[in-house]
């Protein structure tokens, strides 16, 4: 069985992930490492299109669990990464061939001001 | 030259321009950045003529009734809980300007008792979703009922 946490997310993280302050619940400010993914996003209205900004943050859930996060807890949490402040809005696991508990959570954020 | 329909797409963008809190406003622009929102769009829409269903043995030049549909479009970015009240007011002066604007009724497409033509708001729909902050859109459409007269144009 391929241990997905040492093999792919670990070094992908070391990588690419950056340093972020969650602070979600009574738990305080805690550091973890996120995966920026803030995306380009259109919002269509007939033919009319607006583009902005769809940013979202992966983590990995062994981090959050280790550090006493749940991930309902996350939902309105403040979240501090690459120079900008947000809010978790919404939020989706992404699995993992190794369970669910193993994998990633993404963060729908939004504008905290 | 009078071009009745040109001077209510061009008057139907100085109207909605003048919404309160628009901070831009354009015509047939259907690429809209976040940073020019709230933003308000006229789209030329269609119109249709009585031509199709007239019998009648008259010089194809003599005048016409047209009914043509402008689109009209706001978009906006706010808090995702106030963006319902917002629309609601773009909704509510929008359609009171542009039914009381009186060079668009009076001048232009001449409603009242002693003018042809008219104007009516059909509806609106409305779009919401999730970019950087909560977004929606409102889009309406009235009626403008005009003469068109080929030998003015």
């Amino acid at each position: 069985m391929i241990d997905y946490s040492a093999d792919l997310y670990d070094p992908v993280y070391e990588v690419i992930g950056v340093p972020a302050t969650l602070s979600a619940g009574t738990a305080g400010e805690v550091t973890i490492t996120v995966i920026d993914d803030t995306r380009r996003k259109t919002q269509a209205s007939g033919s009319v299109e607006m583009r902005s900004v769809g940013p979202g943050a992966f983590a990995r859930i062994p981090e959050l669990t280790a550090k006493g996060i749940a991930r309902d807890d996350c939902d309105g949490a403040t979240l501090t990464f690459n120079g900008r402040t947000w809010i978790v809005r919404s939020h989706e696991a992404c699995g993992s061939p190794n369970g669910e508990d193993l994998g990633e959570v993404r963060f729908l954020l939004k504008s905290s001001a | 030259m009078i071009d009745v329909r040109e001077d209510i797409l061009a008057r139907l963008l100085e109207v909605v321009g003048s919404l309160p809190n628009i901070r831009s406003a354009h015509r047939n622009n259907v690429d809209i950045p976040e940073t020019q929102l709230p933003a308000v769009i006229v789209l030329d829409g269609d119109e249709e003529s009585d031509g199709a269903g007239d019998v009648s043995m008259k010089q194809p030049h003599r005048p016409y009734n047209v009914q043509m549909t402008p689109g009209i479009i706001l978009q906006v970015q706010d808090d995702n809980v106030v963006l319902g009240s917002i629309v609601t007011t773009f909704r509510r002066e929008l359609i009171k300007r542009v039914l009381t604007d009186t060079e668009l009724n009076e001048q232009i497409v001449k409603t009242g008792r002693h003018g042809n033509g008219a104007i009516r708001y059909l509806g609106c729909q409305t779009d919401v979703g999730w970019t950087r902050t909560g977004y929606a859109a409102l889009t309406a459409q009235f009626l403008f009922k005009y003469s068109l007269k080929p030998d003015d144009l």
